[in-house]
């Protein structure tokens, strides 16, 4: 996926914050449970901001490994892209 | 510890204007009349939600023949819930899209019986193809999540391809085979319904290579015939574990097809508030987790991934819910499944109230 494009979420795709703080992507017939750090990044989704940007932003937000938290921030916007869930 | 469910499935009615022989609703559609009223569904989804359920699913029967459809879709939403609509979409004019969108509506699943005209027409016992295509182009260029399901039988799963072809030509994006499972008229109408060892071998490798040929731009969901795997289906991952099914007169099941269990009381929303349902009536606490099992379930590796299988199936072939399902190679009752894999060439009987 082209780090310069603008995020949005597919058609019926809906964030869900819970008040014990946990996060789900709802899409039809389902729902994801995310952890921390794909929340965080899925909570940046908004029509505006590029995928470089959302990726820089919850790495530096959350000082793990650089490296691989921005492969598996990647790797999970791929997926999402691949099912419609993200465009 | 009691687990959280997710997700609620309100059958608004039983009433349809279809006539569809794979229908898994019950055959005594007559004792269903007795419908919840708005007030009621109004309060169930309130109940749901504050369970822990985010999804709500309106399916039926039919469920736009309930004129509440968008208050009901509109409260849910209200609630928070991720709404799903399950129709065939033959009542789905505009001024009725612009009010369920309006309300909220996230998701619509449209089903067709066959590609073309003329055997889905036969299979619906009506002529409704036309109109569900007519639907399905209006709903393909609305702000909502479209799904096209096609349940795949004798019939029609030569034709597995053609709707594979017909829902790409249609630009979908999602779209649900789902081989048919025999409980209510479907189980009435196996001998007709089953398809061949060899279609169901052959749509194995169609799938497999649309699945590859069309990965980003349509996700194919396929649900498996169970009467020709190895193991059973993780039905409802596992009782009383995340769904929660209420019936059009009220009655609260762990799975859409319980109701056929009859060695079990089902309670009903109308008489008990639904949390308490989830977590105390023996109808939910009868197969819930593993404990109830007996072998080979009770000691398989596998009891955590197949839950046993479907217990409605395990009823309607043993007469014992408890049992593991047939459909199980492991099963000392699997031959209930193998000698039924030949269907027999027989008419099906339409459904009819």
């Amino acid at each position: 996926m082209n780090p310069e494009a603008r995020l949005q979420f597919g058609k019926g795709i809906k964030l869900r914050r819970d008040l014990d703080g946990s996060t789900m992507l709802l899409v039809p017939e389902g729902a994801l449970m995310l952890n921390r750090p794909a929340a965080a990044a899925l909570e940046l989704v908004d029509g505006e901001r590029t995928l470089g940007e959302i990726v820089a932003a919850v790495v530096e937000r959350f000082e793990v490994a650089p490296e691989q938290a921005r492969e598996d921030l990647n790797a999970l916007f791929d997926r999402l892209a691949e099912r419609g869930f993200i465009r | 510890m009691t687990p959280r469910p997710l997700s609620l499935l309100c059958e608004l009615t039983y009433r349809c204007n279809l006539q569809c022989p794979y229908c898994y609703n019950p055959l005594a559609l007559r004792e269903y009349g007795d419908e919840l009223s708005t007030h009621d569904w109004i309060r169930v989804l309130e109940q749901a939600a504050g369970l822990g359920v985010v999804q709500a699913h309106f399916s039926g029967g039919e469920p736009t023949l309930r004129r509440d459809l968008a208050e009901l879709i509109g409260a849910a939403s209200r609630l928070g819930l991720y709404t799903n609509l399950i129709t065939q979409g033959t009542f789905l004019a505009d001024e009725l899209l612009e009010r369920l969108l309006d309300a909220g509506l996230d998701h619509i699943q449209i089903s067709i019986q066959a590609p073309e005209a003329a055997l889905a027409d036969r299979i619906a016992g009506t002529q409704v193809h036309e109109k569900k295509v007519d639907a399905l182009l209006r709903v393909r260029d609305r702000e909502v999540a479209l799904t096209l399901n096609c349940v795949l039988h004798r019939l029609n799963h030569d034709a597995i391809a053609d709707v594979i072809a017909f829902a790409d030509s249609l630009g979908i994006r999602r779209l649900e085979l789902a081989n048919v499972q025999f409980y209510g008229w479907a189980y009435r109408n196996r001998g007709a319904l089953m398809p061949t060892l060899q279609q169901v071998r052959h749509g194995e490798k169609i799938v497999e290579a649309a699945r590859e040929r069309l990965r980003g731009k349509m996700e194919i969901v396929y649900v498996l015939p169970d009467y020709f795997e190895e193991y059973p289906k993780p039905c409802m991952n596992g009782w009383g574990s995340q769904f929660i099914t209420v019936g059009p007169n009220g009655r609260v099941l762990p799975c859409p097809a319980a109701g056929a269990i009859s060695t079990l009381q089902f309670e009903n929303v109308r008489d008990r508030e639904l949390g308490e349902i989830w977590r105390d009536s023996h109808s939910f606490q009868a197969y819930r987790g593993t404990s109830w099992m007996s072998d080979p379930c009770r000691t398989c590796e596998r009891r955590e991934i197949d839950w046993g299988g479907c217990r409605c199936q395990a009823f309607l072939l043993t007469g014992d819910a408890g049992a593991t399902d047939p459909a199980c190679s492991l099963s000392p009752a699997h031959a209930l499944i193998v000698t039924h894999r030949e269907g027999e060439e027989t008419e099906f009987v339409a459904r009819r109230p």
